[in-house]
C-alpha cells in the first residue's frame, strides 16, 4: 500500500504544482477565462462525489475491527521495552493485539523482515487499545515505538515469531 | 462603515510598520536557527554526525516549539498588520503580545537547553512528568510556562482585532461576510478577503488556545501536584485540537500576506465573492472539527470521532483547492500586468505548497492509510510540504514586502535564492515522503544503517534551504538598515 499511497502523492502534488508553473507563466497576459465559476463548481462537485466514494470503500470493512473469536496476544509498554504474553503468534487467524503502557503514551508498531510497517496502535495510559492483524507469513516480525516516549524512543524494540502451520 | 473610514485615515497603510518589521526579523534569525536545528537532526540520522539521543530529543523539541512558534509568530503578525489597514488597533496590544511571545522563547529555550526538557513540543500527557529521570518536574514546568506565556499573548491578539472587527463590521457575521454568503448582500459592500480571513482566524485560534491553555494548567498541576491525574485520552484530544488548530490558523493567517500584496504586483484587486464567503465560514468549522484524524491509532476514541476527523481530512482540502488555490491560478491568469519578485515569487509558492501539502495530508487522514503511514517519515513530510513551502514561503514572501523597493525583479541573487530554497524544500520534504512510504519511523535520534542515505540526502537538501533562507534574511536585514 505504501508505494501507491506515495505515487499517487507524487502524481497529484506534481498536478498542482503544474498548475501553478503554468498560471504563474501566463499571469500577466490578461487572458480572458471563461465560464471560471462554472468550472469551479464542476471542480468542487468532483472532488466531494472523490471524497464519497473513497470514504464509502475505504471505510468497508470497519479498518478498526477486532473479532470476537480471534486469538489474543497482550502487549505491555514501558519506557523503554515490550512485554509480549506470547513467545509465537498463529498463522493465517486473525489475532487480536491488546495493547497497554504503565507510563506514558507509546506506538506499537510491527514490522515484516524486510522492515515494511503492516499496523501500528497507540498505547495509552488508563486504556486497552486493540488492533487485529492477520499473519499470512511465517518468521519474525519486528516491533517499534512510534510514539515519542522519552529518550530511549529509538531503542524500544522487540521481536516475535509467527509459527508455521 | 463611518469607524472603518475614520480608522483607514488613521491608521491604514503601515500600521506599527516598526513593530511589524523588527517581529519579522525576530521571526527570521528564530527559523534560520531552528532550520539549522533540523538539518543537524537529519544530518545525525544519517550517520554524518555524532549526537547523543538526549542532545538529539532536546534540539527535536526546541525545532518543534520553535517553528510551530514561528509559524504563529509570522501568521499573526500578517493578520496584525493588514488588519490595521481596516481598524485602528492598539499599538499597546500588539508589544504586549510580542513580549510575552520573547518571554515563552526565553522560558522554553531555558527548560530545554538549561533545565533539559526534551518531551517534545506536543508534551503528550503524562511525558513532561515521567522523563526517567533526564529532566526534573520543575524544567518540564518552565517549559509549559512558556507556552502558556506565548498563548496569552496570542489570546490578547485575537481579542483585540476580533472586538474590533466586530464592531467595524457589524458583528461576527458582518466581518464573515455573511450577507454575501447566505443572504442578499451585495459582494461590494462585503468585508475584504484580509477582515473575513482575520476573523474567522480569530475565532478558531482563540478557541484552540483556551482549550491548549487549560490542558497546560493541568499539565502544570499534574506536575506540581502528582496526586492530581488526566485522563489520558481526553488529554490527547485536547492537546491535539489545540495543536492542529493552531498551526493551521498560522496558515490561514499568512494567507491574508497574499490577499493584499500580490493585488500590488498586479494592480486588480482581491474582491469578497459569495463563495470566497462560503469558503471561509466553512474552513472556520471544519478547522475545529478535523482533528481526530490525529488520533486514528487511538482505539479507545469514539468510531464516529476518527470517522469525522476521515471525512473532514478530506473535505478540508476542498476550499483550499477549489477556493483558494483555484482563484489564485484564474487571478494570476487575468492579470493584464504582473511583477514577479521575491515577495511575488514567494507569496505564490506559499499558496502552492500549502495546496500540494494538503495531499499527503488527507491520504495520511484516512484510517486504513494512516495504520500503515502514521508517525512514520510521512507525517513530517506533509506538515513540512504545507509549512516549509507553505506559510514559511509566504512569511519570507511578507518579509521581501517588508524590505521591497520599486525596481525589485526575481532576476540575480533574488531569483538564484528563490529557486534554491524551492528546489531545496522541494527535495527535503520529497525524502521525507519516500522515507515514509519506506517505513522509517519519524522522530528517532538514532536510524538503521539502512536508512542512512534517505536522511544524507535530506541533509543536503536543508542545507540548500538554510543557505537560500540566510540570503532572505540577509537581504531583509540590508534593506532595512538602509530604509
Amino acid at each position: 500500500m505504501q508505494t501507491t499511497i506515495l505515487a499517487l502523492s507524487f502524481f497529484l502534488m506534481a498536478v498542482i504544482a503544474w498548475a501553478f508553473i503554468s498560471a504563474a507563466r501566463a499571469a500577466g497576459s490578461g487572458s480572458v477565462a471563461t465560464n471560471t465559476e462554472s468550472r469551479r463548481k464542476w471542480l468542487i462537485v468532483g472532488l466531494a462525489v472523490v471524497g464519497v466514494v473513497v470514504t464509502a470503500l475505504s471505510l468497508r470493512p470497519w479498518p478498526l475491527a477486532v473479532a470476537a473469536t480471534s486469538a489474543v496476544v497482550n502487549v505491555s509498554g514501558a519506557q523503554w521495552y515490550w512485554e509480549i504474553d506470547k513467545d509465537k503468534v498463529p498463522l493465517g487467524q486473525p489475532v487480536a493485539f491488546n495493547i497497554h503502557t504503565i507510563d506514558v503514551n507509546h506506538g506499537f508498531g510491527v514490522m515484516d523482515e524486510s522492515g515494511r510497517l503492516l499496523f501500528q496502535v497507540q498505547a495509552m495510559p488508563g486504556y486497552v487499545n486493540q488492533v487485529e492483524y492477520t499473519f499470512n507469513t511465517p518468521g519474525a516480525y519486528h516491533v517499534v515505538c512510534l510514539e515519542f516516549c522519552g529518550v530511549g524512543h529509538h531503542d524500544m524494540a522487540t521481536d516475535f515469531t509467527v509459527a508455521s502451520k | 462603515m463611518t469607524a472603518i473610514v475614520e480608522a483607514r485615515g488613521a491608521a491604514a497603510i503601515a500600521p506599527q510598520a516598526g513593530a511589524v518589521k523588527l517581529t519579522m526579523l525576530l521571526a527570521g534569525a528564530v527559523i534560520l536557527l531552528m532550520m539549522i536545528f533540523g538539518l543537524t537532526m537529519r544530518a545525525a540520522q544519517g550517520g554524518l554526525i555524532e549526537l547523543d539521543p538526549t542532545l538529539f530529543y532536546q534540539i527535536m523539541t526546541a525545532h518543534g516549539a520553535g517553528m510551530v512558534g514561528a509559524a504563529g509568530l509570522t501568521g499573526a503578525t500578517i493578520l496584525w498588520y493588514f488588519t490595521g489597514r481596516y481598524v485602528e488597533l492598539l499599538a499597546g496590544v500588539y508589544w504586549a503580545f510580542l513580549g510575552l511571545f520573547l518571554l515563552g522563547v526565553v522560558l522554553i529555550l531555558g527548560a530545554t537547553f538549561i533545565g533539559g526538557y526534551a518531551g517534545a513540543w506536543t508534551f503528550l500527557f503524562p511525558l513532561p512528568a515521567i522523563s526517567g529521570g533526564l529532566w526534573t518536574p520543575g524544567a518540564a514546568i518552565v517549559f509549559l510556562l512558556g507556552y502558556v506565556s506565548i498563548g496569552v499573548g496570542f489570546l490578547l491578539l485575537h481579542l483585540e482585532v476580533g472586538r474590533k472587527l466586530i464592531a467595524a463590521y457589524g458583528g461576527i457575521g458582518g466581518a464573515l461576510a455573511w450577507p454575501v454568503a447566505f443572504g442578499n448582500g451585495r459582494p461590494e459592500d462585503a468585508a475584504p478577503p484580509a477582515v473575513v480571513a482575520a476573523m474567522a482566524s480569530t475565532i478558531f485560534n482563540t478557541l484552540g488556545i483556551v482549550v491548549g491553555a487549560a490542558v497546560l494548567v493541568a499539565s502544570i498541576v499534574n506536575l506540581a501536584f502528582p496526586a492530581f491525574t488526566v485522563d489520558a485520552l481526553l488529554a490527547k484530544n485536547m492537546i491535539f485540537f489545540f495543536g492542529h488548530v493552531f498551526i493551521n490558523a498560522s496558515i490561514y493567517m499568512a494567507v491574508i500576506a497574499v490577499y493584499e500584496i500580490v493585488p500590488e504586483y498586479t494592480g486588480k484587486p482581491w474582491k469578497t465573492t459569495r463563495m470566497f464567503a462560503i469558503a471561509w465560514t466553512v474552513v472556520l468549522l471544519f478547522v475545529l472539527a478535523v482533528y481526530p484524524h490525529h488520533l486514528m491509532q487511538d482505539w479507545a476514541m469514539p468510531g464516529w470521532a476518527v470517522v469525522m476527523g476521515q471525512v473532514v481530512s478530506y473535505f478540508s482540502a476542498i476550499p483550499l483547492i477549489a477556493v483558494t488555490a483555484f482563484s489564485l491560478l484564474v487571478y494570476l491568469r487575468g492579470a493584464k500586468s504582473m511583477r514577479w519578485d521575491l515577495a511575488s515569487a514567494l507569496l505564490v509558492l506559499g499558496v502552492a505548497g500549502w495546496t500540494a501539502g494538503s495531499v499527503p495530508a488527507v491520504l495520511d487522514g484516512m484510517i486504513v492509510v494512516n495504520k500503515v503511514m502514521h508517525n512514520t517519515q510521512w507525517v513530517p513530510g506533509h506538515f513540512h510540504t504545507y509549512l516549509l513551502l507553505g506559510e514559511v514561503a509566504m512569511a519570507f514572501g511578507f518579509m521581501a514586502w517588508l524590505g521591497r523597493r520599486g525596481d525589485d525583479s526575481l532576476s540575480g541573487l533574488p531569483g538564484a535564492s528563490f529557486w534554491t530554497y524551492a528546489a531545496g524544500g522541494t527535495g527535503f520534504v520529497a525524502m521525507f515522503l519516500i522515507s515514509g512510504a519506506m517505513s522509517i519511523p519519524r522522530r528517532w535520534a538514532v536510524h538503521l544503517p539502512q536508512w542512512h542515505l534517505q536522511a544524507q540526502i535530506a541533509s543536503a537538501f536543508a542545507a540548500l534551504i538554510i543557505l537560500a533562507a540566510a540570503a532572505f534574511v540577509l537581504r531583509y536585514v540590508v534593506r532595512l538598515g538602509k530604509s
